[in-house]
């Protein structure tokens, strides 16, 4: 009864709280305006500085033609990521004078067609630094392709058979069972969806045990502790802070599911079913009691935030596995490397997810993770259980790894 | 009637308190003196079943068991609250996990006779050090407890407070509740408690009434002040113990009675006066303290 009475305070005051709102509903809001802001700017151009490049063309003719595709390419975007200055000549009279040009920086770099371009199919760039790489790509395409048309064109071919020789390959996506052919922003939803439950997963769990820590530390220094302690039991204690903050994680999953829920439903794309819905709390509730474990008995081990933050990094290195692993995750999830990553406690909820969005999975590993997970959790709170007894009241005293060991095993 | 019995705590090497023993009666202030450090917070965490002693044994009116937590009401040393929340919250909350009824009403008479009566709404960091410590001592009494630990109570209150707590106190030994608190003030000590117990270095130096202790551990004194201050150093001065204070001179009676004193001193000089100076408790704990460590 007190574990509820406990919880309900916590629960309570930290909901009203303007960091929980500005956190629940910001988050979101700043994930979404910085894709889109990214995906905006990227698209727009902008922070892309235009390159100029000199082009000496000992062949007479593959220069302007250059210049001409060039032209054409960039002809839609407000500004293109380099121009070309072609000068015919060669490159023995032309060098110093380019060189020149690139030192004094007027010149990003320039390159040369050989006149024996057409047999060896080679250029040469030069600059100062790595800035032309990126534009050697588009250029390289761009020749080569004006190679084989010069080519195409000595063989005497026919205009029709060479735009049956140059075409663009167009990829048509279905669903299985499904003669309607799918979208891209369905395509993408696909791929970004599972990212998307793992990432609320993420966000939800690590909150929690981060606000679970800050709770422990604040009674701890504020010796709000001992008035408590001599209320409720231990496990009173214990049991409402991680019942309370938990409460308060499911309050968030469940915003973001709501509007992840909506978010789909307006796109007309069903990324969210009960299903998915079920699975995400219950690995919700299983990822977050392990590691409440784990930031209680942190909690209970440090006097300043600052040691046990410390302390709590190594974990949330090991927790952050899944978020550099995911595209690998979403591309390969029967993978042997996911599948034993899905069997570690610590990261179990997150690949899981994943594989669920996904539908990558079976009713055999949904039910043995879930079993594992109860396991460990089971281990993990009563760990910090004895942890919390013993160190929760130790001040100004650094503990040692013996020390917590044999509280352990008392 | 709380009774410890032989309880030991020891930290590493270091023993914080070592085979302590006391009784605590209802009806009856007892305070708990030592000096800093002497083991006094270790004890009463002890005695709150924060810390498990290692050996020995604590009674509630007989029982081993802790009465529960609504009999119970302890201040800890220093600090104690959540700094965030309102001062009204902060009891609320206390209140309700002690299952305390018309707890709000409760609240609002104990924080008007404190004079905190407009700093309800107030976050507990916005008061000062002395209203944060009547916040934590209302938290305290609030659910009317049969035993009320207090771990330095005075700290930080000034001497109008310091009066009010003391009325309280007074009132719960009216009502017979069980009163213990530490202190290192021992005027407060003095003016407020029947009981009391030493300790120093972890272990009990005395113990019992503070009238048999004032009249047992109190060195009886004669206070002499004589007519001209060259007698001040006198050779007849020479047979007891003295020690000069303020133009007087203080002489440890010993076994002699004040009669012989006066008697031997008038054969050698005029005396202005002549007073019998008790020890206060202050001088009797340093003495004490100072005996237990030599």
């Amino acid at each position: 009864m007190n574990a509820w009475k406990i919880a309900w305070f916590e629960y309570r005051r930290r909901i009203r709280s303007k960091w929980f709102i500005i956190g629940t509903f910001g988050m979101p809001i700043l994930i979404l305006v910085i894709s889109l802001g990214t995906g905006y700017l990227a698209g727009s151009g902008a922070g892309i500085e235009t390159k100029h490049f000199g082009l000496i063309d000992e062949t007479s003719q593959f220069g302007k033609q250059l210049v001409d595709v060039l032209d054409q390419r960039f002809a839609g975007k407000e500004s293109a990521p380099f121009d070309i200055a072609v000068a015919t000549g060669s490159f023995q009279s032309l060098q110093a004078q380019y060189d020149a040009l690139v030192e004094e920086k007027t010149l990003d770099g320039y390159f040369v067609i050989p006149a024996d371009f057409v047999t060896n199919a080679s250029i040469r760039n030069y600059s100062r630094s790595s800035a032309t790489i990126r534009s050697t790509d588009i250029i390289e395409a761009e020749l080569k392709e004006l190679l084989i048309k010069e080519k195409a064109l000595k063989l005497d071919l026919s205009d029709e058979v060479l735009n049956q020789i140059f075409f663009d390959v167009n990829v048509a996506h279905f669903e299985i069972g499904s003669s309607e052919e799918r979208e891209t922003e369905e395509l993408i939803a696909d791929y970004i969806a599972p990212f998307i439950f793992m990432f609320l997963l993420f966000l939800g769990i690590f909150t929690g045990g981060q606000l679970l820590l800050r709770a422990v530390l604040e009674e701890r220094s504020s010796r709000v502790i001992e008035v408590l302690l001599s209320t409720v039991s231990y496990n009173e204690l214990m049991g409402g802070k991680i019942l309370g903050l938990g409460l308060l994680g499911l309050t968030q999953s469940g915003i973001y599911l709501i509007v992840a829920f909506f978010a789909g439903s307006y796109y007309d794309l069903s990324i969210l079913t009960p299903a998915i819905g079920l699975l995400y709390f219950t690995y919700f509730i299983l990822g977050y009691l392990l590691y409440a474990g784990i930031y209680i008995g942190v909690g209970a081990l440090f006097d300043s935030e600052q040691e046990a933050q410390q302390a709590i990094q190594i974990i949330t290195f090991i927790a952050i596995i899944p978020m550099v692993l995911w595209t690998l995750v979403i591309e390969n999830p029967n993978s042997t490397l996911v599948n034993v990553l899905s069997y570690i406690p610590l990261v179990t909820p997150f690949f899981m997810m994943i594989k669920i969005a996904l539908g990558e999975t079976s009713i055999f590993q949904i039910l043995t993770t879930i079993i594992l997970m109860m396991i460990s959790v089971y281990g993990s709170i009563r760990l910090a259980a004895k942890v919390f007894r013993t160190g929760i009241l130790l001040y100004g005293k650094r503990i040692t790894l013996p020390e917590i060991y044999r509280w352990i095993k008392a | 009637m709380i009774e410890i019995k032989g309880i030991t705590k020891t930290y590493d090497s270091i023993v914080a308190v070592s085979d302590l023993s006391l009784t605590v009666e209802p009806g009856r202030i007892f305070g708990f003196l030592g000096p800093n450090g002497a083991g006094k917070t270790t004890a009463i965490r002890m005695l709150m079943n924060i810390i498990i002693p290692d050996q020995g044994s604590i009674l509630f009116d007989g029982k081993m068991q802790r009465p529960p937590s609504n009999k119970i009401g302890y201040l800890p040393e220093e600090r104690g609250l959540y700094q965030k929340i309102s001062v009204f919250e902060t009891l609320q909350y206390f209140a309700h996990l002690r299952d305390v009824a018309h707890a709000n009403d409760l609240i609002k008479s104990y924080l008007h006779r404190f004079d905190l009566g407009s700093r309800l709404q107030s976050k507990v960091s916005e008061l000062s050090k002395g209203n944060q410590q009547k916040l934590q001592f209302i938290n305290t009494i609030l659910h009317d407890p049969q035993f009320i630990i207090l771990d330095e109570p005075f700290s930080g209150l000034d001497p109008v407070n310091q009066l009010l707590l003391k009325e309280i106190l007074e009132e719960k030994k009216q009502a017979g509740k069980i009163i213990i608190f530490s202190s290192h003030q021992m005027d407060q000590v003095e003016k407020l408690c029947d009981d009391v117990a030493l300790i120093n270095r972890g272990q009990l130096v005395t113990a019992g009434k503070l009238s048999s202790i004032l009249k047992s551990e109190g060195v009886q004194r004669l206070q002499v002040t004589p007519e001209k201050e060259s007698d001040l150093k006198h050779s007849c001065f020479s047979e007891f113990q003295t020690e000069q204070k303020n133009g007087s001179i203080l002489i440890e009676m010993g076994q002699h009675s004040k009669q012989d004193i006066i008697a031997l001193l008038n054969k050698s000089m005029d005396l202005k006066s002549v007073r019998v100076a008790e020890q206060g408790l202050e001088e009797i704990f340093i003495h004490l303290v100072k005996g237990s460590q030599s």
